[in-house]
């Protein structure tokens, strides 16, 4: 070993995790019990490619039904991207462009989905949020505003490059499930244009049953091919502190999203078990 | 294919693409953006890290040193170096987590404690040209590192409030040496230079027994067939780096070694030399 008789010495501040690797997986020592920051938070993801590029025949009806719905419940709404991610994905791919540099290109259309809700919403409060504005949401809820922002978790291009393929594995449904965890927020809300989870894909095959309620491993165990939510998310769920359940409704179904705020099992419920 | 043009006709509207309609989970749509290849962004460019317990906490006498190698190398290499935080960050988690903060509330903090490494670092260095670089800022290095500056970024990747659930433990597993790692990945870099207080790696905690033998060269394949005891930087860098396309070594160096940056640098075999080998691990 070297001879470090004449180093410099460490200045430690001491305390429990002084001199240890700090992402180490286990730390002994310590005892932790989690606060949950805001709980009583409604997260909500608006599908890109399932809801925003319907335009006004999905949309308007969606907004109608959550403008009356804010002063009794805080929402934060968040953005897919949809087909033009799709599109700048394709372009960037063929380039042989990094993960990395996708996931930051990915990044540019979920927001513009989160602006053109804020002019819609603006009269009602809708307000426009990046990530550096987490900390103000107790604000914007306190004022009666309706937060939205991008679904996209603000990686870009610390993105982790995958096995295969280019495409960034934490999208627009992981950043939603993160926001709910770090907000110690139960249940995360993904609207988009099915009744949720089915066999099959039930664009393709008319005969798919819904599946009503499943566990995050055994929908894992299944190791289906094709799922409805980004296969991270249902990864981070079985090891989730919070958020326990992850539901997906119907937007284009008049009056499922209200079923869902008022805690009702409609659609489909992932769940931790 | 055609694309571009816009379609309509299931209710939304889309762009035509290779990936248009597509469900962007399914296994054989994000196999199709696969190819052997990627492009390199700023492959010329080194990334040096210097450690923050190791250097830094070690005050004047491991910082100036240090400090002196990178502004001889400036100009001659170009390179971005990324700082650690040291104790202060491992501080500032021991009291989140006796708070109780949610695992992405102790990552949105730890931040802080490596800029204030880089404003320390580029005080030292700044009329050698150094500057603090907004890490994400990186289309601005060519214009950097063509006038011969030194950026100093901080190591921690961007996860803050987002960053994910661990498989076990509250504490965040995106670690500096990650951070960096993916910085230099993402830029198409070839090598990563670890400034640390030790010679690189040993089969076991150098600290802590006289009998540690070190590993003068190995390869990210023989890691991961015999991992060492304990290990001078992260392991999440090493799992990482086995999906990774472009960096093509990793060399940990003694700081407290005067000259052994240097020679790094010049590309030495001084320390330990981990390389990705031929075939991914």
């Amino acid at each position: 070993m070297p001879d470090q008789t004449n180093s410099p010495e460490r200045r430690d501040i001491g305390g429990s995790l002084a001199g240890a690797t700090l992402t180490s997986a286990r730390v002994s020592g310590i005892d932790y019990d989690p606060v949950a920051l805001m709980p009583d938070v409604k997260i909500m993801k608006v599908g890109g490619q399932s809801m925003l590029d319907r335009g006004r025949s999905a949309i308007f009806p969606l907004l109608d039904e959550l403008v009356p719905l804010k002063d009794k419940y805080q929402m934060l709404l968040c953005c897919g991207g949809g087909t033009r991610a799709r599109h700048i994905y394709s372009v960037a791919s063929e380039l042989e462009m990094p993960t990395g540099v996708l996931a930051a290109l990915g990044g540019y259309v979920p927001r513009q989905n989160a602006r053109m809700l804020q002019m819609l919403l603006a009269k009602h409060g809708g307000v426009f949020m990046l990530h550096d504005d987490f900390e103000k949401l107790p604000l914007y809820f306190k004022l009666g505003c309706i937060p939205i922002m991008t679904g996209m978790p603000p990686f870009g291009y610390w993105e982790k490059p995958g096995k295969d393929g280019r495409i960034p594995a934490n999208r627009t449904d992981a950043g939603v499930f993160l926001s709910a965890e770090v907000l110690g927020v139960k249940r995360a809300l993904f609207v988009k244009d099915e009744d949720g989870l089915f066999t099959d894909d039930p664009k393709k095959n008319p005969s798919a049953k819904h599946i009503p309620r499943i566990g995050a491993r055994e929908l894992l165990k299944n190791d289906l091919p094709d799922l409805i939510l980004e296969r991270v998310v249902i990864e981070y769920l079985t090891r989730a502190r919070f958020c326990h359940e992850l539901q997906i409704v119907n937007g284009l179904k008049r009056g499922q999203v209200t079923r869902a705020l008022e805690g009702e099992d409609v659609g489909t419920i992932i769940y931790k078990d | 294919m055609s694309r571009g043009r816009l379609l309509q006709g299931d209710g939304r509207t889309h762009i035509e693409s290779e990936l248009m309609r597509e469900s962007l989970v399914d296994r054989k749509v994000i196999a199709r953006t696969h190819s052997e290849r990627e492009f390199e962004v700023l492959p010329d460019v080194m990334l040096v890290s210097i450690g923050g317990q190791s250097i830094f906490d070690r005050g004047r006498d491991a910082i100036l040193p240090v400090a002196e190698e990178l502004s001889e190398a400036r100009g001659k290499v170009k390179m971005i170096v990324g700082v650690g935080g040291g104790t202060r960050v491992r501080h500032t988690i021991s009291v989140a987590l006796d708070l109780g903060l949610p695992t992405g509330g102790v990552a949105q903090l730890v931040g802080a404690m490596e800029e204030a490494n880089a404003v320390l670092l580029n005080a030292l260095l700044a009329k050698k040209r150094s500057m603090v670089m907004q890490r994400e800022h990186f289309w601005e290095l060519p214009l950097y590192l063509e006038n011969g500056m030194l950026p100093i970024v901080i190591s921690t990747p961007p996860y803050h409030f987002w960053e994910p659930p661990a498989e076990e433990g509250p504490l965040p597993t995106h670690g500096s040496d990650f951070g960096l790692f993916i910085l230099a990945e993402v830029l198409g870099m070839k090598k990563l230079v670890f400034v640390k207080d030790v010679d690189g790696m040993y089969d076991k905690d150098p600290k802590k027994h006289a009998d540690a033998k070190h590993i003068k060269r190995t390869t990210l394949g023989g890691l991961f067939a015999q991992m060492p005891d304990d290990l001078p930087i992260d392991r999440q860098l090493l799992d990482a780096w086995r999906n990774a396309r472009h960096v093509e070594r990793v060399q940990i160096v003694n700081g407290l070694r005067r000259g052994e940056l240097t020679r790094a640098l010049a590309g030495e075999d001084v320390g330990t030399i981990i390389d990705r080998g031929e075939t991914n691990a």
